[in-house]
């Protein structure tokens, strides 16, 4: 087979045609097109601004929502002491004896240390009790 | 170059803009279709192309430093424009740029607006085969006859690299053809 030389050959040309008319009436379709984008230049603008406004809606009531819900979770995990006295004072079946139970030694050795009762108060309430006898029997 | 500074003031001045635009578009509108054609081959899509040249080529006239000819710089435009919408034709199909531009040439057949006959089918055949540079080059300067220095103006490459690109395109096609 004969090898093929591009310079050899007449010229080759595309063979791409355009449909007839097709140049007359590009520039009319290209300005129409390019006369719109200066008009419609407004709206993305204001678009993006709406939407920059939102984000910032929505930043702000994020942002205002935090202390809320630190909150939210303090209240609900922590009682505070008075509350639990309360509580523990007139709205619980605990008595004393149901406390004393819940003592360890720590806790008594911290209480003697805040109670210091004075000899004559204890000659007194020794004195007093008529149940003492029971008390030191036991 | 001062006719073509005073060009471009004429398409930036508002008053004038339209005027200017209506010759900028009828100057380069042929030319730049021949351009996009042989890149995309068939009419409808350079239709879109060229469209999208020429709103951006207004969209980015204000940013025209005229560090390079209006020229070049059109066609560097439409070159991007054009290869950019081949990219994103072949990746919508789920294609390799290659095996679109395959599909296209073997429904050039059925085109209207084409008249080729085997040989140009051959042909564009063949320069598919060659890297996207060496394509662009052999279309430029066999097809649209642009000097080489055009070329390079547009491509931003040397005109010794051209040539060698050239020369290798045509070998290649000459093989192709030879043996197809």
């Amino acid at each position: 087979m004969k090898a093929f030389k591009l310079e050899n050959e007449p010229k080759i040309t595309t063979g791409f045609k355009t449909p007839e008319h097709y140049f007359d009436n590009f520039s009319a379709k290209v300005l129409q097109q390019v006369n719109e984008e200066k008009e419609v230049k407004v709206i993305p603008i204001y678009k993006r601004k709406k939407v920059l406004s939102l984000l910032t809606a929505a930043v702000v009531v994020i942002a205002l929502m935090i202390p809320i819900i630190n909150n939210y979770n303090n209240t609900s995990k922590d009682l505070d002491e008075d509350t639990l006295e309360t509580y523990l004072s007139y709205q619980s079946n605990l008595n004393q004896y149901d406390l004393i139970q819940k003592l360890d030694t720590k806790d008594i050795q911290e209480l003697s240390k805040n109670v210091a009762i004075e000899d004559e108060t204890l000659e007194d309430i020794l004195a007093t009790n008529p149940n003492i006898e029971h008390l030191i029997s036991e | 170059m001062t006719d073509e500074k005073e060009f471009i003031q004429q398409l930036l001045d508002p008053k004038t803009q339209n005027t200017a635009f209506q010759k900028l578009l009828s100057d380069y509108q042929k030319p730049l279709y021949s351009h996009i054609r042989n890149i995309v081959l068939n009419h409808d899509d350079t239709d879109d192309v060229l469209q999208n040249t020429f709103v951006k080529v207004f969209q980015y006239l204000k940013n025209f430093k005229g560090e390079s000819k209006l020229f070049s710089w059109m066609y560097r435009i439409a070159t991007n424009e054009a290869l950019t919408f081949l990219n994103q034709k072949a990746k919508l199909n789920g294609l390799t740029s290659e095996a679109l531009q395959n599909k296209t040439i073997d429904n050039l057949k059925a085109d209207v607006y084409f008249d080729g006959d085997e040989i140009q089918i051959k042909l564009q055949k063949a320069i598919v085969t060659l890297p996207e540079k060496q394509q662009l080059v052999f279309k430029m300067k066999y097809f649209q006859e642009l000097k080489y220095e055009e070329i390079a103006e547009i491509l931003g490459t040397s005109v010794g690299a051209l040539k060698a690109s050239y020369h290798h395109a045509v070998k290649k096609i000459e093989i192709y053809v030879t043996s197809n």
